[in-house]
């Protein structure tokens, strides 16, 4: 029964990567079939979501990274690592996305003359730090809710700081962050719509051009939406799943 | 009862919490081979005088040597004693997302290097030990708290450690899972394990202790032979807080 059950989330799991890869590559087939104005722009449609995959899968790479370092300073004993990782995440979270990406579109060039993004780079650069800063804060709360006895336990059989959170502390935390990281992943994708304030052709933007050349706002906006939620339901269901196959040792 | 050299020793050790003083100056020896109980009032310092000792907590005063080895600032001598000297907790802590014999294998093999096969055979070896051997791929939400505890112990032991320090390892448990667990601990003390066990279980204490130790206030007040101490302790502290205990119990 419990075999049966995790064969399914296996399932699930790789079924999830393969409809982002239908999405990703075969999608303007189906949408060609369907009348005008959709039908003509299939092409743009999923050029657009294949930008909106790239923008999220991307930033969310880093955007963990970011997270599990913005934790670690966080928690330092170094008070001056800690002062840094909570400005980072009080400015980061206590401003507007649309004014981060703007800034690092507007004012990066200004302060670092020598450095040059393309528009995808720099609404990569935003939305890392951006949800950085939210994956920092929930893998604050993960690290913390792994029962401090079994630190303890772990150091006092003689494992180092490192071992004991590598092997204790860091794999707990991760399945209790799961479920808010997973979260901040659907946030993701749907603020990296911000990116067509910068030029970025995502999805959002390929549906106000679309708009805008057959001013038929209905279809297009429904068919935008529409492929939103397949990517964020994939995204939920992969989650899910991998929680679930996560969750050992638990009754 | 002839016991062997000193294995920890405790010189005029303080543990302070801000104003609070938990430890006052407390010097006591322990021998190789020696099983002691260590008793005394909720509060007392208990608990911190064992979490001293394997350095979960830092000493502001005195010194604590455990096998030759000094307890200062030096990590890798913190590192050699905590290896050296096996822990066994009230609420058994065990590693929640790894099976038992994760459990069990984890410090031999991060901390001893030893390969994984050396590793799992030593854990079973413990496990039938302690009567889990059935259990070695169970975790630990599976196991009642009795089974927790002894797995508890199997892990410590499995460091091959010369001191076992237990810090009320029965207090959490159901009274019917209270013996399985003491059993265990008196086959530990037969087999020559230095032992220091805080505990307010009499009758292991008289059975099996060498010397018991009453803790009161950050100090130990009165110190001796268990057969002595519980009929005719000396210390009114001491006499009042055995005649709680035996009212209670
Ligand atoms: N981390 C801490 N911070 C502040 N005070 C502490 C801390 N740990 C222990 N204490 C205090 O030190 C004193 C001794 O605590 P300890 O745990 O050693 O007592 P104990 O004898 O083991 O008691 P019990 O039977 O309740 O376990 C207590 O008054 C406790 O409140
Ligand atoms: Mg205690």
């Amino acid at each position: 029964m419990t075999s049966r059950l995790k064969d399914r989330d296996a399932l699930v799991l790789v079924g999830s990567v393969l409809s982002l890869g239908v999405v990703l590559w075969l999608m303007s087939a189906p949408l060609a079939h369907l009348p005008a104005p959709i039908g003509p722009a299939a092409q743009q449609f999923s050029e657009g979501a294949r930008v909106t995959i790239q923008l999220t899968l991307v930033s969310a790479v880093f955007g963990l990274l970011l997270g599990v370092l913005g934790a670690l300073g966080k928690l330092s004993a170094v008070a001056p690592v800690r002062w840094l990782a909570d400005l980072f995440v009080w400015v980061i979270r206590g401003t507007p996305l649309l004014l981060q990406i703007l800034f690092f579109y507007l004012a990066l060039p200004a302060v670092l003359p020598g450095v040059q993004l393309s528009e995808f780079w720099t609404a990569v650069v935003a939305l890392s730090l951006n949800v950085g800063a939210y994956n920092a804060e929930v893998i604050r709360a993960g690290i913390n809710a792994v029962p401090s006895g079994q630190v303890e336990a772990a150091r006092s059989l003689g494992l180092s700081r490192f071992n004991t959170f590598r092997d204790i502390t860091f794999p707990q935390a991760v399945r209790i962050s799961l479920p808010p990281l997973a979260n901040n992943l659907v946030a993701l994708l749907k603020d990296s719509s911000l990116a067509y304030a910068i030029g970025v052709v995502e999805l959002s933007m390929v549906s106000s051009r679309v708009q805008a050349e057959s001013f038929q706002p209905v279809p297009v906006f429904l068919t935008v939406a529409a492929i939103y939620l397949v990517l964020t339901t994939t995204f939920t269901q992969f989650a899910g799943a991998l929680e679930r196959k996560l969750a050992v040792g638990k009754r | 009862m002839s016991k062997g050299e000193v294995i920890i020793s405790v010189d005029k050790v303080v543990k302070r919490w801000g104003s609070f003083t938990a430890l006052n100056e407390v010097s006591v020896s322990f021998k190789e081979g020696e099983v002691v109980c260590i008793i005394g009032p909720s509060g007392s310092g208990k608990s911190t005088l064992l979490r001293t000792i394997n350095r979960l907590e830092e000493h502001d005063g005195g010194r604590i040597v455990v096998d030759g080895i000094e307890l200062d600032g030096d990590t890798r001598h913190i590192d050699a004693v905590r290896a050296e000297v096996g822990m066994v907790f009230q609420s058994f802590n065990l590693f929640t997302h790894m099976t038992v014999l994760d459990n069990i294998t984890l410090a031999p093999r991060r901390v001893r290097k030893w390969p994984r096969e050396q590793a799992e055979k030593v854990a079973r070896e413990l496990l039938e030990r302690v009567g889990l051997l059935a259990h070695a791929h169970k975790y630990p939400s599976q196991l009642s708290g009795g089974q927790q505890q002894r797995v508890a112990i199997a892990r410590a032991l499995a460091m091959q450690p010369k001191v076992m320090l237990f810090d009320e390892p029965t207090s959490a448990l159901d009274p019917e899972m209270v013996n399985e667990v003491l059993l265990v601990m008196r086959d530990l003390a037969k087999s020559g394990m230095t032992m220091l066990v805080v505990t307010h279980e009499m009758g292991f204490a008289r059975e099996v202790a060498d010397r018991v130790i009453f803790f009161d206030g950050g100090r130990i007040v009165e110190e001796g032979d268990p057969a002595q101490f519980f009929t005719r302790p000396a210390h009114p502290r001491a006499q009042a807080f055995l005649s709680q205990i035996k009212h209670a119990g």
